[in-house]
């Protein structure tokens, strides 16, 4: 998909009316429950029946059991995210794109792993999302190339290229994927809200709102793994601009003692909305539960604003995180059996609200 | 400037009593037909929302066909009672 021009006045009744419906198709936590008990063959068997339907009977015959239900989830997730492109117009379309570039982050940080483990490509392409503004034909070039370096030079004339071919330096001194990723993580990061944190518009306001919330969440999660390790890693590295919870200063300063940081968050404006996780991370000191609960708060806070402001893109966002959601739920499911978990350390992996 | 005031107030007095005299500008009917045209733009610009996102939610379930229509429709109220005002109003 190209990047279009993008005047014209924005449709979001047409846009949300129909985000909204796609909602409402979205599994419930009866479905869920059902799910969790069920294996592999049969999770595929019920998606079947489900709006994954065409995606599974597609795939069917060449994969089986969870890789099947990993590629429709895939092939499905690129499906509903690339009609959302279709359809937007003019303002909203940018909002979107803009946003939807996490998924050319994911697939750049994927073609870059992917290479540096020496993967077969063809392994690396079914990884691929093709969800993002990087076209289909472009990734495939990038799977085929034979080293980090060509990446990163056909990347050149992309928002990334300044970003990755000065991580290339680093990474060639070296030798770990860090620096790249990084650079990938923080180039969408920061692109995307550049040029409209500064507006009169509440629609506007409420979407760096969101992508503020999102950026601290995300600078949180980093701040606390890089506590929880003891590494000798300086956060400030990681940090990433735009956000209005923390400060790359306070932040190194913060990820020394968990305790702290614990305290901080708890005292900022999403003190209320995270207490119940932070209460969990100082009482059973699990991580995972404490990223789960930071997923759920930010799913939540979306649902809010696509309530309050419904003819926003505020309700798209709200789709495009809880279809992710569904998607990273279902997969956590059928690998979860796979790999002979019992359902309640199964439903401890899953967010639901 | 003071001097010019008397002038203009002149002029005011003037232009009022012609006013009253000659026929209004706009005739009661003109003046009932331009609100049902306002009207009918208003219904208009309601129903522009309204039916894109009610297009919206027929393509995803063809089963909100019957609610999209009534709510689509539902501004067109607005022409409805405006064009009571068009036989209130006298020759």
């Amino acid at each position: 998909m190209s990047v279009k021009e993008t005047d014209g006045t924005s449709n979001y009744e047409y846009v949300t009316a129909r985000v909204q419906a796609r909602r409402a198709a979205l599994f419930s936590d009866e479905d869920y429950r059902k799910l969790v008990r069920m294996g592999p063959s049969e999770i595929a068997r019920y998606m079947e029946e489900t709006e994954y339907e065409s995606e599974v009977n597609a795939l069917g015959s060449r994969y089986d059991g969870v890789d099947l239900i990993e590629h429709a989830l895939n092939r499905n997730l690129a499906k509903h995210f690339n009609d959302l492109l279709r359809w937007a117009d003019g303002q909203l379309y940018e909002f979107i794109a803009r946003y939807l570039r996490k998924f050319d982050a994911w697939n750049v940080k994927t073609v870059i792993r992917g290479i540096y483990s020496d993967s077969e490509s063809e392994a690396i392409e079914e990884d691929l999302i093709y969800a993002g503004e990087l076209d289909r034909q472009f990734l495939d070039r990038l799977v085929e190339s034979s080293s980090i370096e060509d990446v990163v030079e056909m990347l050149d004339r992309t928002r990334y290229g300044d970003a990755l071919a000065a991580a290339y330096e680093d990474y060639e001194e070296s030798g770990v994927l860090i620096p790249l990723e990084n650079a990938v993580d923080r180039t969408y990061y920061e692109g995307l809200m550049s040029g409209v944190t500064e507006t009169d518009d509440r629609a506007t306001q409420l979407y760096v709102e969101f992508l503020q919330a999102e950026i601290d969440f995300r600078n949180a999660r980093n701040a606390l793994r890089i506590a929880r390790t003891g590494a000798d890693l300086d956060p400030a590295d990681y940090f990433i601009e735009g956000g209005q919870l923390f400060r790359a200063s306070e932040l190194s300063q913060l990820s020394t003692s968990v305790d702290e940081l614990a305290t901080f968050i708890r005292d900022s404006t999403y003190g209320d909305d995270l207490s119940e996780a932070l209460d969990e991370l100082e009482r059973a000191e699990s991580l995972i539960g404490f990223e789960h609960a930071l997923d759920a708060a930010l799913l939540k806070y979306s649902d809010h604003l696509s309530h309050v402001f419904p003819l926003s893109v505020c309700p798209v966002l709200a789709y495009v995180l809880a279809k992710e959601r569904e998607v990273d739920n279902i997969r956590a499911i059928a690998r979860g059996r796979e790999a002979g978990l019992s359902e309640s350390e199964i439903e401890s992996e899953l967010v639901i609200l | 400037m003071l001097e010019l005031a008397p002038a203009f107030v002149d002029a005011a007095a003037l232009l009022a009593q012609e006013g009253a005299a000659a026929a209004p500008a706009i005739p009661n009917k003109a003046a009932a037909a331009l609100a049902v045209g306002l009207a009918a733009l208003g219904a208009g610009y309601a129903e522009r929302g309204i039916g894109s996102a009610a297009v919206g939610a027929i393509a995803e379930d063809e089963s909100l066909f019957g609610t999209g229509l009534i709510l689509t429709v539902l501004p067109e109220t607005l022409v409805i009672l405006a064009l009571v005002a068009v036989f209130l109003v006298p020759q």
